[in-house]
């Protein structure tokens, strides 16, 4: 027997053998990178990896994922879009901006695209806001996965142009992508002192936790404009 | 206030309120071209918060929302492609055919010690291997068939290898076959690569020969980005591991990466080759700065590093002596 318990708006935990994390099949019968699909109820679910995922991980991770079935969001590293398909899936009936600059995943992400009406991929540097300005409206969440050492500045910057008042910027935070040498506990403490502090829009600091046993060396941060 | 969108231009007022409107018409790859464009240029963006949505419904251009969506949809779809199209620049090329070439070397390395241990069996005088063994296979088979004027005939007759039955003739005939097809486009590679250098980098070319040239591009991932490093960093390219043991504990730090494999540097003394890997990394840094932003042959940088390594060579003619060892240990210094 099949049981589907609801985490958070969109995102089920299906136990089926064992729990396993998934959303409702946007596009049924097609798979992305190899997940299960798993139809109860004849809803189909797909299975989503914490491990190939930070955002699965956050949810496990007790994360409040604030997302709605309408929500417009700003993905930023978008990468081949496996995570980026899940929250398709959730927001059913919003938008996702999937901003990706390296062209060889663009190539993976415009199939994934090309199949799913609600994510608009876009080609560009996230590190340069104002080059998708004529394309991208005010989100309700921004998220970041880029890997880039100056990540918390790509993120307020994101932020102060697309953010809503009462939107929410979730980050995943690479310690060795940031500085390879030092310990991983101390790049997060100074990441954050950046995002309270360091740049114009300024945020409070909702919630941040790393994320073993998923991905080593990595935090999860929510955080919301002041 | 005048403001680019990707679906027009517009004229808006201080609150944010549709003054004017210029719009375009709803022609996929046009809009697709015209953002692309507009991604590139950055001027008269809209500000911070701007509603594009609500505007565009605003000014007539879609009717509901719905529409707007599925439109920007395919637009920025349509504009991915175009952008992903054009993304593969000639360097992208040649950092296929060095991926590829690494990849047949791997494979036809061990599919050839294959073919040695597997006709060991049979004729194990031949004192062949490799290309040399394949291309020998591929011609007689068994080595019972080998012409009187063959150098290896006398070898083959009194060979204490076993009989090679029909079955296995043919397998091991075919499978050579394969072999040295894989030596024929080890080298067409080659060739491919050497031409191709020769327009893309020139200067690099000049200096690193196709070969190491081409690697360091493909480490690096584009001409621009091997443009963009630090000489330092190309000095030490391909030696990450010993990098990082140096940059997280007290291991000496690496003098040369993939530039070992330069003749400026195999064949120096030990104790220049650090010095020498140095010069060698601040001129091919220097060319690929030229190849990527100006694309000039430029033979005096060829010249000049020569000097340069014939000054480093002159001035350190001997190996430096060995630190006497005062009986004392040294403290060790504390990890950080």
């Amino acid at each position: 027997m099949t049981e589907v318990k609801n985490l958070s708006e969109g995102i089920f935990e299906v136990v089926k053998d064992k729990k396993q994390l998934a959303t409702k099949n946007l596009d049924p019968g097609k798979l992305v990178y190899g997940e299960k699909l798993i139809p109860v109820e004849g809803v189909e679910y797909r299975t989503w990896d914490p491990r190939r995922s930070k955002l699965g991980a956050m949810v496990l991770k007790k994360f409040n994922i604030p997302l709605k079935e309408d929500s417009k969001v700003l993905y930023l590293g978008a990468a081949s879009g496996t995570t980026v398909s899940h929250v398709s899936d959730i927001v059913s009936e919003g938008a996702v901006y999937a901003v990706e600059f390296a062209p060889r995943s663009m190539r993976d992400l415009i199939g994934l695209a090309s199949r799913r009406k609600n994510v608009h991929p876009i080609l560009a540097d996230a590190g340069k806001p104002d080059s998708y300005a004529h394309i991208v409206e005010p989100v309700d969440l921004i998220f970041q996965d880029v890997a880039q050492p100056n990540q918390a500045q790509i993120a307020a910057r994101n932020a102060a142009s697309y953010l809503k008042r009462d939107g929410y910027l979730l980050l995943s935070i690479k310690a060795r992508s940031i500085d390879t040498v030092a310990n991983p506990k101390e790049v997060f403490k100074e990441e954050i002192k950046k995002l309270e502090q360091a740049f114009e829009s300024k945020f409070e600091i909702l919630n941040a936790k790393d994320l073993m046993p998923y991905h080593e060396d990595h935090m999860g941060i929510l955080a919301k404009p002041i | 206030m005048k403001i680019n969108t990707w679906f027009g231009v517009l004229g808006i007022g201080r609150t944010g309120e549709v003054l004017e409107s210029e719009l375009f018409s709803k022609d996929i790859r046009e809009l697709a071209r015209r953002s692309i464009a507009l991604q590139e240029n950055m001027q008269d963006i809209p500000p911070a918060g701007f509603d594009l949505k609500a505007a565009a419904i605003e000014c007539r251009f879609v009717e509901s929302s719905a529409e707007y969506y599925s439109l920007l949809h395919e637009v920025t779809l349509e504009a991915a492609k175009l952008q992903v199209s054009g993304a593969l620049t000639p360097d992208q090329r040649i950092i296929q055919a060095v991926e590829a070439l690494d990849d047949i070397n791997e494979t036809t390395n061990s599919l050839s010690e294959r073919l040695f241990e597997w006709y060991g069996g049979y004729f194990p005088e031949s004192g062949l291997n490799g290309e040399a063994l394949a291309l020998f296979i591929a011609k007689y088979g068994s080595r019972e068939n080998i012409g009187s004027e063959d150098p290896l005939y006398s070898k083959a007759r009194n060979s204490m290898g076993a009989k090679l039955e029909a079955a296995d003739e043919i397998l091991l005939k075919s499978f050579s076959e394969s072999v040295c097809s894989l030596y024929e486009r080890k080298r067409q590679i080659e060739a491919y690569i050497q031409d191709s250098m020769g327009s893309i980098a020139p200067n690099l070319n000049l200096i690193a020969g196709p070969m190491l040239g081409a690697r360091l591009i493909s480490i690096a991932g584009s001409l621009e980005k091997l443009a963009n490093f630090p000489s330092s960093t190309i000095q030490v390219i391909g030696a990450s591991r010993a990098l990082f043991k140096h940059l997280r504990a007290r291991a000496p730090s690496p003098k040369h990466g993939i530039i070992y494999s330069h003749p400026l540097i195999n064949t120096a003394p030990w104790w220049v080759r650090g010095k020498i890997a140095r010069a060698l990394a601040a001129k091919l840094s220097l060319a690929a700065r030229i190849d990527f932003y100006s694309g000039e042959k430029d033979a005096s940088l060829v010249e000049k590093l020569e000097t340069k390594v014939q000054q480093i060579r002159a001035s350190n003619p001997k190996p430096p002596q060995k630190k006497q060892d005062s009986g004392v240990k040294p403290k060790k210094k504390r990890r950080k």
